[in-house]
């Protein structure tokens, strides 16, 4: 009984099975009405999608101030405005006006090029602004502990220079960073060699040549006041070098990291020199930048530490003053400034910060006279961070900024300043940075 | 003279005995450097980049393992996402062209087992995620064989002088493993059903080789800490399952676990995921009896 089922099973099975083959005439006709053909796609290029990965920045800002007079603010010899942007860079400063800010969303692409280089782009998206913020390549296989970049780079200048703005540890740059590199930092076309020693700790050295494009120090451009009377001609570039060497050793979990920089480039600034605008001036010469760094870091556990950070930056200026009437005086700067911040992660979710900004000496000589500008300006800062996951973070930061003085009077204002930022990341993983 | 003689012989030896290695290696975790250790012997100097009582996916990239990687020769990595958050720049910076993606100099050991948990669809709304499984591998004592293999192999392919010596040594070990291996099937078989609650979905691999029944994880997403809330619920549901053991790790709150464990009369044991999680967890063999000892197996 039992096998007249299977053998009915194996019938019908067998029946099903053929049931729904037509009567071709031929082999070939099958073959030609054969409806479920395999598609390929021989040009797709799917796997070779390089990491891609977004972050979007927004906050609230509280101020004092209003934002035209906030825009104006000044640091006598140290932060100009002119009320206007210069050197042409579209997109706003972090944070600019009282209410909501979207400021950027930054898109990065990184992927290796072939055995011997990586490629690495990183897009500032502002509002109504695309901007490439760096493109460069990097060597994969050089021997000796060599490796060189090139393209358009954050400088690795002093510590925090080229960290892009969601690695700060609070919401806005040092007012030293400010003060001599910009909003932007140290930011150039050019190109980097480094070395890493053969040695058991950690020693790196390196210099860079660069076109020297900053706003605050360093520039190429000639210029020539209204009345024709005195001109510069352009510099002929690469005009900016930097050297830098940082080290690093650990004793049981306490990290030390240290660092000595140099940058030397030609400046040629103009703030309206060809303008008949009141107070139109430019300078030409040289300029210094020395930095030193220091960076202390206790990790108490998988979730906690504590770290300690500094740098300190030295300026000299050597060169001349113009004015758009005609006038020329020779010009001496040297000026410096510090900042100290002390972070603690307390918890998985948790960091909490206080940054201690100043700038101890501005002193300016025009003509060989002393102008007696105000020193020892100070900033406070401190923060409170809540980081959902690893990838947002939710910051509330209050500053007290007693460095800055409304343009168009000596009037100095204290500015204090409430923000809550918000900074998202998706796509590729991001690594976390010492 | 003889003296000087004697002086001269007794040198020669000394330095004659400390053969040079051949190999520089670097690993990303304590575990896979005693295994390479174990596989390379006198031919190869290990050394690992992390320390095995804190979290394997939070390792601070310290600028000193950097200069740890310069001169390596090769470099052995676990592999499946675990190191993605601080290893690849570490492996770019380390200027170092042996190392580099693609080529024979980084080890990716994740190749040599089979992943479990390998997600259809990855999400971050299910917080960290591994696209490629569940990168825990190293707790399946039957992972450990292959995974000496694969190494053996890749030093074979470095330094081709040394690779009878690495089959020997391979040979060796995989003896005494599998010897070790039969032991602890026999003391794991007993928890086969029985029910578990771990922080992190760290031991799954034990838990799955060994029939253990996984109620939940103390976290309510990878790399998210516990709320009450998902702790009051996981507290209703390991009563109606019948919770047994609360596995707890080294580097994780345990208040989390302890409370668990105190409310459903569970069991909490603190389980060693690496070698130097716990004191007593000195090299691999050392580890997997640790954890077997702590189970009460």
């Amino acid at each position: 009984m039992k096998n007249i089922y299977f053998a009915i099973t194996i019938i019908c099975a067998y029946g099903l099975a053929h049931a729904q083959e037509p009567a071709y005439k031929s082999a070939t006709e099958r073959r030609r009405n054969t409806y479920n053909e395999p598609i390929s796609a021989p040009f797709a290029q799917g796997k070779f999608v390089p990491d891609i990965s977004l972050i979007a920045d927004f906050s609230v800002a509280g101020r004092d101030i209003g934002d035209e007079r906030y825009a104006s603010v000044e640091v006598p010899g140290l932060i100009h405005t002119h009320g206007h942007d210069e050197h042409g860079h579209e997109y706003a400063a972090l944070n600019a006006k009282n209410g909501f800010n979207f400021n950027y969303a930054e898109l990065s692409l990184y992927s290796v090029v072939d055995p011997y280089f990586d490629l690495f782009a990183t897009f500032h998206i502002g509002e109504d602004s695309f901007e490439v913020e760096e493109a460069f390549f990097t060597t994969r296989s050089l021997p000796l502990g060599l490796q060189l970049k090139a393209g358009k780079f954050l400088s690795s200048f002093g510590r925090i220079n080229e960290q892009h703005s969601h690695y700060w540890d609070f919401a806005n740059q040092p007012l030293v960073y400010k003060a001599f590199l910009g909003d932007h930092g140290l930011l150039e076309k050019g190109i980097r060699a480094t070395f890493l020693a053969p040695i058991p700790f950690y020693l790196l050295i390196g210099g860079e040549v660069l076109s020297g494009e900053n706003e605050a120090s360093f520039g190429t451009e000639g210029f020539e006041d209204v009345t024709k009377t005195n001109a510069v001609e352009d510099a002929i570039g690469p005009e900016l070098y930097t050297g830098y060497i940082k080290t690093s050793f650990d004793l049981g979990n306490f990290v030390v990291l240290m660092g000595g920089s140099v940058a030397c480039g030609t400046t040629r600034i103009n703030h309206g020199v060809d303008e008949v605008t009141n107070g139109g001036h430019a300078i030409n010469g040289n300029t210094s930048i020395i930095g030193g760094d220091l960076t202390l870091k206790y990790l108490i556990d998988s979730y906690r530490y504590i770290s300690l950070q500094s740098e300190y930056l030295y300026r000299v200026f050597d060169g001349d003053e113009y004015d758009n009437q005609g006038a020329k005086a020779e010009l001496e700067k040297k000026q410096s400034g510090l900042y100290t911040q002390l972070i603690l992660r307390f918890g998985q979710r948790w960091r909490a910060g206080f940054r201690y900004d100043l700038i101890n000496k501005n002193e300016i000589k025009v003509g060989g006279a002393d102008t007696d500008l105000p020193e020892n300006l100070v900033r406070y800062t401190s923060m409170l961070e809540f980081d959902p996951s690893e990838f947002a973070r939710i910051r509330l930061q209050y500053g007290h900024d007693r460095s800055s003085y409304l343009y168009e009077g000596e009037k100095k204002k204290v500015n204090n300043e409430l923000l809550l930022q918000v900074n998202m990341a998706i796509g590729a993983h991001g690594a976390h940075s010492f | 003279m003889r003296k000087v003689a004697t002086i001269l012989i007794m040198l020669m030896a000394l330095f004659a005995s400390r053969a040079e290695a051949r190999l520089n290696v670097v690993c990303s975790y304590p575990w896979i450097t005693d295994l390479t250790a174990k596989v390379g012997g006198e031919r190869v100097k290990a050394l690992s980049l992390s320390q095995g009582n804190w979290n394997p996916h939070l390792v601070v990239p310290r600028p000193s393992l950097i200069g740890k990687a310069r001169d390596a020769d090769l470099l052995i990595m676990n592999g499946a996402q675990l190191e993605i958050g601080w290893l690849p720049p570490i492996v770019r910076e380390s200027r170092n062209p042996r190392i580099q993606q693609g080529l024979n100099g980084l080890l990716d050991i994740s190749s040599s087992v089979t992943l479990i948990e390998v997600p259809i669809a990855v999400s971050r709304a299910g917080g960290d995620v591994h696209p490629d499984g569940n990168p825990h591998y190293a707790l399946d004592p039957h992972n450990i064989a292959p995974i000496a293999a694969a190494i053996a192999s890749r030093l074979a392919l470095l330094d081709p002088e040394g690779a009878a010596v690495y089959e020997a040594k391979l040979l060796a070990f995989r003896t005494d493993w599998n010897k070790r291996l039969a032991g602890l099937d026999t003391r794991f078989a007993a928890l086969r059903g029985v029910k578990v609650v771990s922080y992190h979905t760290l031991f799954n691999y034990l838990a799955r080789r060994y029939g253990m029944i996984l109620v939940g994880t103390i976290e309510p997403f990878p790399g998210i800490p516990p709320t009450s809330r998902h702790i009051e619920s996981l507290i209703g549901r390991s009563r109606a399952e019948g919770l047994e053991l609360v596995l707890q790790d080294v580097y994780n709150p345990s208040k989390p676990a302890r409370m668990l464990a105190e409310k459903t009369g569970a069991r909490l044991v603190v389980l060693p995921h690496d070698i130097g999680a716990v004191p007593e967890a000195k090299d691999l063999y050392a580890l997997f009896e640790t954890i077997a000892g702590r189970l009460g197996r």
